[in-house]
């Protein structure tokens, strides 16, 4: 049991660590929704750097590394171009999904490489995710560059009168959103299940992506999200430890991605709009023009 | 930016003749093809070798043609199901649901009525056919159709709905061809019962009538936009979706009818790949990969700018492409997914000539004034 | 009040030979501006003159193509408003900045060196509340900015400013969205600042009134160029009209025949929520007979765009009727209005009104794609709505390359005569029109006045909704003051005065919603 829940809580850190790089991202107001493109590199990169190197250490910082540079790229259309924010994280992904099918190919199979030790059976990212959630939040919301970042995703007009340089503080929002995005595929490639496959994340990033809308931009709750969709998601991998011989598994794979869509028409309702609505940053995925 | 005396600046394009639309699909495509020449460098044959491999498989040998005809049909109904909803402003990128959602549509029709067992056949074949075509754009209008309700109604993000709905029917597939599933074959290979060659959608000169089918959609889908009422709103509220409703134009229908539409394409790209291809005739074990296969759509349709007919040519391109590449793959032993990887190249060459196509750089020179040193920091008093 | 004295001193701030152009546009043409420490500067001009381009560049926003700026005579450049508000100069924009869903001390915080790391709100608090007892006024700092009146928004910026430390304020337009009673507390409370705290005022206004009244100096500005620079003092109003405008264009009431046509329209107790979900809209009734005007007087935001909407179909009604030639069209869709003949002309010409993209001819379409005159078979007829547009390119003087340019290549003057043609091409039968001459020269706002004149001579009833009580007066049959979702009264033309209607206009003395 101690066993299922550990997993489940490895699997919702990699939910947990894209979905916060994307709130940091859509707190500034920018809409990435190629998150799982991110992932896909950030794993890719991680993955093959680490089975050359042999080094975990070096796969991360791979993965980081990319990860943050895509989310540049992704500013740069999308913050200097003005460019259409939905367009360039769709490109991102195809490009992502296209690519590193290519290029992790030869590297199909496991990583081969030892273990991450783990605490209690507990892998060592749940700690680091539940910490950053708090430096997020801490970040957000105690601090004048959390201030600023809120106020670039909410007015950014208003930003950039008040002295703020929204074009920087909006880089840096998407290179963070891009690292974390990094992180959160190398946990999979490194950590989770060290296997490459083909399009082996199959909406693990689209799902996060969701978390974001269903956090109300807040992390606290994002980690709320993600725990509850880390226990689904392994629970829909083995069904039969809660109800063995009911259905067939892969109707039970099917599960997370099924429970996602009430919840988002849930939280599109007006009713919930008007009540909660307001946490929605204003110019999300609105590019902004100075003066 | 800035570079010595010269500054670089990006300045939106005023106005863009069509010929300069068509101008900038082509060198994105070049631009593509020229940076795929690094995919073949990793393996030991010559560059020129490989290219002529890729492209004289796919469109000189009998076989590749008949290939790449058979993945350009497949690949245009994709394309028309990205388009239609794209045309107003809404992104399908649920082609593998829709495209599952319609082949086990198609082959509930023979499941339901036991018609694929040869000696209870209850129906004409004709009939039977027409009934799994509408079978199968039904499904895929209902699973689109989804989407756009939801959208409509409720603004739920529609990247979202589809994408989980591409999970979903991935699964329900599996589950239908696998282990024990209803449409499993009967020598339970994980994969689904063949089609008895009655119901193998009729051939003209040796390819499937649907093919027929996509180029008339090509013509009429060009036509709809430019010249029908209908078209016209789509646009409108595809460009503006406030004026639209302005302009009397009832949201909830018109997203409601560009998915129902979208995901009818998606169905039917589905029903000719499972259920009209010479060779295939079933769901096979690796349907997830014709699934993918789609999303080349998406990036057909981008490349060519909503229209249709001007998408047709580019999804020739990509279908030779992809199958001459798996065959090289094959021949040169290149490693696996270069068309993958051309899909990439291309998702990213389309970018780059969509900044050329909306903006023009401009280089200016800095007046000598305005590069003296002029304090930003006064000492204050 | 008593200038202080203008002796020829070294200007605080100056900007000389600044030049500005946009893509077709020059905006600025060797602009000079000198200001003087401790005086009230008018900059007037009317829309478009490039008032506001002049004070972006002042702040920092934009870079100026050519010129510089001086500050107590040395040259200097902002970068951005950062640096701009580093050396002592504020701005208080055209359109807020401010974050709506923040409360006020955290807009007041955001951007101060002081916030750099963690932030200490409890402190920040103390040191605005001390500023705000020094300079004399107060705002509710823990307030959600959405929750504050547009006149309490204004000084939530002007304390932030002062809070930056800001030695020069400079503001845009302040008086834009105030109602009367709100910009004499305005006005005054600047001119305090002024006197007792030696803060030096840029005031940019396109109201002459409101130069008269503060103002110790004034530049006027006409198509981007300087044309005028005068003490106030020695300044006649006729003059600085003929300046700004270039030429005599008296505002007059308009001249229109009394006669009134049937009953055409009954509104009942029409409630609406906003967007947010709040009730907008209070239980609003009226009447109107066929060439009749009542105009809607306010300040935006107190829900005439949720009447205009509820009327136009786009809104559903939270309660209440509406009927058309006493039929109940409460329910009916915004198209199945169109074909009773109702033309809406949203404030929002670029937003709502005109797709951007789209070329005048299929901007044309937007109010004609359903009409069965222009489709055959499903096919829209190009060649009539060709010549449709051609005839509203002709009628209303719309300025543009071509049948075929796109409709975000119009100025918004050309852009506004465009849609009220396209809209009264339709023969309305009841024309809502909203703002319709907001931020338009002042000829293309004659010209659509005068439109709008004609139109009801044709027998249209017209609901004007606008801000300028000018326009309203001149305009109107009947007025109706509106606030927070309410009618103060409706009142015939001929008995509505401008203090009386103004002070309703800010929820001074309503009286019960009187229905005729
Ligand atoms: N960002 C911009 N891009 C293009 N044209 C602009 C821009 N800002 C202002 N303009 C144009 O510059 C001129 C001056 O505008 P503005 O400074 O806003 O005038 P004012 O504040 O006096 O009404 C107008 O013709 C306006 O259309
Ligand atoms: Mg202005």
């Amino acid at each position: 049991m101690w066993e299922l829940v550990a997993r489940s809580l490895e699997a919702s850190t990699i939910f947990l660590f894209a979905a916060l790089g994307e709130l940091i991202d859509q707190r500034s107001g920018v809409l990435n929704v190629g998150l799982e493109g991110l992932m896909l590199f950030g794993g890719t990169a991680a993955f093959i750097t680490a089975q050359t190197t042999g080094s975990h250490a070096l796969g991360f910082l791979a993965g980081l590394t990319l990860g943050g540079l895509l989310g540049l790229g992704h500013g740069f259309f999308s913050i200097t171009l003005r460019g259409d924010q939905v367009v360039s994280g769709m490109g991102l992904w195809i490009l992502s999904f296209g690519l590193t099918t290519y290029l992790g190919s030869p590297y199909t199979g496991p990583l081969g490489l030892g273990r991450i030790p783990s605490l209690w059976g507990l892998s060592p990212f749940f700690p680091l995710g539940v910490a950053l959630v708090a430096i997020t939040w801490l970040l957000l919301f105690r601090t004048g560059l959390g201030l600023a970042i809120r106020s670039a995703g909410e007015n950014p007009a208003a930003a950039e009168a008040s002295g703020i340089p929204v074009t920087s503080i909006r880089f840096l929002c998407v290179a963070l959103g891009g690292m974390l995005a990094g992180l959160s595929g190398a946990t999979y490639t490194l950590s989770y299940n060290p296997v490459w496959n083909y399009n082996f994340l199959m909406g693990w990033g689209f799902v996060s992506l969701a978390l974001v809308f269903f956090s109300m931009w807040n992390p606290w709750i994002l980690l709320a999200g993600a725990s509850l969709f880390g226990i689904m998601w392994q629970l829909s991998l083995s069904p039969e430890l809660i109800l063995p011989g009911v259905l067939s598994r892969y109707v039970w794979r099917t599960v997370p991605f099924a429970i996602t869509i009430p919840i988002l028409c849930i939280i599109s309702t007006p009713w919930f709009r008007t009540r909660w609505g307001l946490a929605k940053p204003e110019a999300l995925g609105r590019p902004y023009a100075k003066g | 930016m800035r570079l010595g005396r010269y500054e670089l600046t990006l300045e939106p394009r005023p106005a863009r003749p069509a010929i300069f639309t068509a101008l900038t699909a082509v060198v994105a495509i070049l631009l593509a093809l020229a940076l795929s020449s690094f995919l073949f460098l990793s393996s030991d044959t010559r560059l020129i070798d490989a290219y002529r491999a890729v492209f004289s498989y796919a469109f000189f040998n009998p076989h590749g043609v008949l290939a790449t005809v058979h993945r350009s049909i497949y690949l245009l109904f994709c394309t028309y199901a990205f388009l239609v909803p794209f045309r107003a402003g809404l992104w399908n990128i649920g082609l593998p649901g829709q495209v599952y959602a319609g082949g086990l549509a198609a082959f509930a029709v023979p499941f339901v009525l036991r018609t694929h067992n040869p000696q209870t056949l209850a129906l004409p074949p004709g009939l039977l056919i027409v009934l799994m075509i509408a079978a199968a754009a039904a499904a895929g209008a209902a699973t689109g159709g989804f989407a756009g309700l939801l959208r409509a109604k409720l603004q739920v993000n529609e990247i979202l709905v589809t994408m989980m709905l591409n999970s979903i029917l991935f699964w329900l597939v599996a589950y239908m061809i696998k282990e024990g599933g209803p449409f499993m074959s009967a020598t339970g290979e994980g994969e689904s019962f063949g089609l008895p060659s009655s119901l193998h959608a009729p051939l003209l000169l040796g390819v499937p009538v649907t093919a027929v089918l996509a180029l008339c959609v090509a013509v009429l889908l060009d036509l709809l936009f430019a010249k029908t009422a209908l078209g016209y709103r789509i646009r409108a509220f595809g460009e503006n979706p406030a004026a639209a409703r302005y302009g009397g134009i009832i949201p909830v229908a018109l997203s409601l009818l560009v998915f129902l539409l979208g995901g009818a394409f998606a169905a039917l790209a589905g029903y000719h790949y499972f259920a009209a291809v010479p060779g295939v005739y079933k769901i096979p074990g690796n349907y997830g990969y014709y699934g993918d296969l789609g999303f080349y759509g998406i990036i057909a349709a981008l490349i060519a700018r909503g229209s249709s007919l001007g998408a047709v040519p580019i999804v020739v391109l990509f279908a030779g492409l992809s199958v001459g590449a798996r065959f090289a793959q094959g021949e040169l032993r290149l490693p696996f997914g270069v068309d993958y990887a051309l899909l990439g190249l291309l998702m990213m060459t389309f970018v780059a000539s969509h900044v050329l196509y909306h903006f023009r750089f401009g280089w200016r020179r800095i007046p000598s004034e305005a590069l003296q040193p002029v304090p930003t920091e006064l000492p204050r008093g | 009040m008593s200038p202080p004295d203008l002796a020829p001193t070294e200007p605080i701030l100056a900007a000389r030979g600044i030049t500005k152009r946009f893509p077709g546009v020059l905006a600025l043409d060797h602009v000079d501006l000198e200001i003087q420490a401790g005086e009230i500067h008018a900059v007037l001009g009317q829309n478009g003159a490039g008032k506001t381009t002049l004070m972006n560049i002042l702040f920092g926003l934009l870079q100026p193509d050519e010129g510089a700026l001086y500050l107590r005579e040395q040259r200097i450049r902002f970068r951005s408003p950062h640096d701009a508000l580093a050396r002592g100069i504020g701005m208080v924009h055209q359109t807020r900045r401010l974050v709506s869903a923040h409360t006020v001390l955290e807009n007041i915080a955001l951007g101060h060196p002081r916030t750099r790391g963690f932030l200490n709100l409890r402190s920040t608090r103390l040191e605005v509340e001390a500023l705000g007892n020094r300079y004399g006024f107060t705002v509710p700092l823990g307030a959600r900015v959405w929750q504050l009146s547009e006149g309490e928004r204004q000084w939530v910026e002007i304390l932030k400013a002062l809070y930056r430390g800001a030695e020069i304020l400079i503001l845009d337009e302040p008086t834009a969205a105030l109602t009367p009673p709100e910009v004499k507390t305005l006005l005054a409370g600047l001119q305090t600042l002024v006197r007792d705290h030696g803060v030096t005022v840029l005031l940019v206004t396109h109201k002459l009134p409101i130069v008269m009244a503060v103002s110790h100096r004034v530049t006027v500005l006409r198509s981007g160029r300087v044309v005028a620079r005068l003490r106030t003092a020695d300044a006649a109003e006729e003059s600085l009209v003929q300046h700004m405008i270039g030429r005599d264009i008296a505002f007059r009431t308009m001249n229109r025949s009394a006669e009134m046509g049937r009953p055409l329209l009954q509104v009942e107790q029409l409630s609406a929520f906003n967007d947010k979900g709040l009730l907008a809209l209070r239980g609003v009734s009226f009447s109107l007979r066929e060439g009749e005007v009542l105009g809607v007087a306010g300040v935006t935001g107190n829900g005439q765009e949720e009447l205009a909407q509820v009327l136009a179909g786009l809104r559903p009604a939270a309660s209440g009727r509406v009927r058309l030639d006493g039929r109940d069209v409460t329910r009916l869709s915004p198209l199945q209005r169109w074909r009773m003949g109702v033309g809406y002309i949203p404030a929002e010409r670029i937003e709502v009104a005109s797709i951007a993209t789209f070329s005048l001819v299929e901007n044309t379409a937007l109010n004609y794609h359903f009409d069965p005159a222009f489709i055959r078979r499903g096919l829209l007829d190009n060649a009539g709505l060709e010549q449709l547009t051609q005839r509203i390119v002709t009628t209303y003087n719309v300025k543009a390359p071509s049948q075929y340019a796109r409709a975000q290549h119009l100025s918004g003057g050309n852009l506004q005569k465009l849609i009220l043609g396209r809209v009264l091409s339709r023969n309305p039968r009841l024309l809502i029109a909203h703002l319709p001459t907001q931020g338009l020269d002042v000829e293309a706002a004659a010209f659509v006045r005068a439109t709008l004149v004609e139109a009801t001579a044709e027998g249209a009833a017209v609901l004007l909704i606008s801000e300028d009580l000018d326009e309203i007066l001149s305009l109107s049959d009947w007025v109706a003051p509106i606030y927070e979702g309410r009618f103060g009264a409706i009142i015939p033309r001929a008995e509505a005065g401008a203090e009386t209607v103004g002070a309703m206009m800010a929820g001074v003395g309503m009286k019960e919603a009187g229905v005729r």
